[in-house]
């Protein structure tokens, strides 16, 4: 390097370096509040479910917590119905939103308006607004049994109060944020793109599968993990809609502390909650990684 | 033998704008024609019916013979290179290609012979592996190109495919366009609004205004003889005076030009290089500016009542600011009602 470029690069990089504590305090403070907040809790709760004292009082490394989790026929049950919950709607979040997201890109009627606005609405509705909605139109004696049986058809088997009603209610609930995540996905799919591949011979599937796909993938990935973990530790819609037994982690974790009055006992089942978070993000961190490295 | 027939056909979009206007034209085979007018004529709109990508309120296309109208574009043998962002940029270069071939179930390897023969064709041998983000603007459009020429369409269809790359970038790609255009002697339709593009590419020139033709002709034809005033000013540059004919004579201001038509307003047409000048004693106009370009000097001149003209000089150095001069008009034609009535 000439001594004239050395002169020209100094003040840079002394900019830098007087930006530089500034810039470390506006990170420190997010940073902060995620150990105070979020880290700590966690290391605190998980230390507090493995060291534990035992009949003599002496704290010692004890993991019978969680092995009675994991014997335990109802515990089990509860996590099934909530990968069971979490799977089904993700399912049908990606079955209906999709669709949705397709149209509201490309069609070009007036009613897409419309449509838009109605997919958006449930962010606006509280959970226990739209749980008590979901009775009264769902539930027993609803309004869809009241029409039915005003034209002379059979009572329906309601979904309150049966695993359906959850994944009702969740799916319900995550349309919008599914939705409007897929949207910004395709809004980077440009139109001529897709008229060249019409313009070569794809039909509309085949420019589905091969030029749009491709190119939300990842949107579709953050579509799913925020819903996905949204709903594995979902706790009104279960709680109000859902069974009694067996019952999804949040009210399974609410109850233990509250009605058994087992701490501990709760306590893990929020670790083992968390555990199944941290692997749904880091799947999610993986595939968004392997994608980009396309 | 007329391979692309377009008859009688009219586009109004939803708004009411009629973008195309009961517009017809025959294209030969191997022909290049370039479709030339100002931003808003429907060039656009035209080249994409012809594509499939817009459906026509009323008329007939027709391609080989087989009415298209109304068929979708996969189902239409036209290729179209469009103006940017075209490209699958999640494919490389070689997918790119090679995806419609894949569409058409044709073995790997001659989608391999295929591709890698056509990308020789557009200057990008050994490309394939490349991301299309890898690429120079000017690469890309040609990638685009190779595209639709290696399913060998019946007619190549280019909507501005230069118009986001640099002056000397467009004009070499515009003659390999050009080349291989001719090699291939595939039938194309050519979407521009820049008039030297369309002079020298061009087989014939459909000037269009408003969705309508305004003249078809070749080049050398629109240049030298416009048929409307329109396509006078658009093409070139062109003096265009309107004034009145009494006795045979056009009067504006002080120029007097002899023009044997009926009496009543006119638009007389005289290109700057045709239109000489000298000095005078009783001169007809004022020199406002001179601009010496070395091999030629332009000359800004004005009438008694303001009307600005120019006319083109060998020796402009001859020539002030100011000084009064008379103006002789070598060859010109005249307009009435949008239609030329006289050219000498
Ligand atoms: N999808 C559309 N909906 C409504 N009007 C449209 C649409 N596409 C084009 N138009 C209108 O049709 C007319 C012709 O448009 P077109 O794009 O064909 O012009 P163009 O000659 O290609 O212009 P440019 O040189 O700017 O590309 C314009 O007035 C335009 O506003
Ligand atoms: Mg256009």
């Amino acid at each position: 390097m000439s001594e004239v470029a050395k002169a020209a690069a100094r003040p840079l990089m002394e900019n830098a370096q007087s930006r530089r504590p500034l810039g470390l305090l506006l990170v420190a403070i997010p940073v902060f509040l995620m150990i105070w907040l979020v880290v700590w809790p966690a290391i605190n709760a998980i230390s507090r479910t493995i060291w534990r004292p035992d009949v003599d009082g002496n704290v010692g490394f004890d993991l019978s917590s969680y092995a009675f989790f994991f014997s335990d026929r109802y515990s089990l049950d509860n996590l099934a119905i909530t990968l069971w919950t979490t799977l089904v709607c993700a399912i049908l979040l990606l079955v209906i939103c999709l669709p949705i997201a397709l149209y509201l890109r490309f069609s070009r009627s007036r009613l897409s308006g419309y449509v838009q606005a109605l997919a958006i609405l449930p962010m606006f509705v509280p959970s226990i607004i739209l749980a008590f909605a979901f009775i009264r139109v769902l539930g027993p004696n609803g309004m869809v049994d009241i029409l039915f049986n005003a034209v002379g058809l059979p009572k329906i088997r309601t979904p309150y109060l049966t695993p359906w009603g959850p994944v009702i209610g969740l799916v319900w609930d995550n349309i919008p944020l599914t939705v409007l995540i897929l949207l910004s996905g395709l809004g980077s799919v440009a139109n001529q793109s897709i008229e060249a591949a019409r313009d070569v011979g794809a039909n509309a599937l085949r420019v589905f599968r091969h030029i749009i796909l491709p190119r939300i993938s990842n949107s579709i990935l953050v579509a799913l993990s925020f819903s996905v973990l949204g709903i594995f530790s979902s706790f009104t819609l279960p709680y109000l809609l859902g069974p009694a037994s067996p019952e999804m982690l949040g009210p399974f974790m609410q109850r233990t502390l509250r009605e058994v009055q087992d701490p501990i006992g709760a306590m893990t089942q929020a670790v083992i909650a968390f555990g199944f978070c941290i692997v749904f993000g880091l799947f999610y961190v993986r595939s968004v990684a392997r994608n980009q490295g396309k | 033998m007329s391979v692309l027939h377009i008859a009688d056909v009219t586009k109004t979009f939803s708004g009411g704008t009629n973008a195309v206007d009961s517009f017809s034209l025959d294209v030969a085979d191997g022909e290049l024609v370039c479709l030339l007018g100002p931003s808003g004529s429907g060039k656009s709109t035209l080249l994409r019916m012809v594509g499939g990508f817009e459906q026509p309120n009323s008329g007939r296309i027709t391609i080989d013979g087989e009415e298209v109208t109304h068929l979708p574009p996969e189902r239409r043998p036209t290729g179209m290179v469009f103006q940017s962002h075209a490209l699958w940029t999640h494919m490389n270069v070689f997918k790119n290609l090679a995806f419609g071939l894949k569409l058409r179930r044709m073995p790997a390897a001659q989608i391999r012979e295929k591709v890698e023969a056509v990308l020789e064709l557009v200057g990008l041998a050994g490309y394939g592996d490349r991301m299309t983000t890898q690429l120079s603007g000017g690469q890309q459009q040609r990638v685009a190109l190779a595209r639709s020429l290696v399913l060998e369409p019946k007619i190549l269809l280019l909507d501005e495919p230069f118009a986001s790359l640099d002056q000397h970038l467009r004009e070499r790609l515009r003659e390999e366009v050009r080349d291989i255009q001719q090699r291939l002697k595939i039938t194309t339709l050519f979407v521009t609004h820049g008039q030297d593009e369309a002079l020298s590419m061009a087989d014939r020139i459909v000037v269009m205004a408003n969705g309508k033709t305004e003249q078809i002709d070749r080049p050398d034809v629109v240049y030298r003889d416009p048929k409307t005033p329109f396509v006078a000013g658009f093409i070139g540059t062109m003096n265009l005076i309107e004034g009145e004919v009494s006795n045979g004579i056009f009067v504006r201001s002080a120029l007097t030009v002899p023009l044997p038509i009926a009496d009543g307003p006119a638009t007389l047409a005289i290109r700057p290089e045709a239109l000489d000048l000298s000095a005078s004693d009783i001169p007809k106009a004022s020199v406002h500016r001179v601009t010496d370009y070395g091999s030629h000097g332009l000359v800004d001149l004005d009438l008694a009542d303001g009307t600005r003209v120019k006319s083109m000089v060998a020796h402009p150095d001859m020539l002030r600011a100011g000084q009064g001069v008379d103006l002789l008009p070598r060859a010109f034609a005249a307009y009435r009602n949008n239609q030329q009535i006289y050219r000498s």
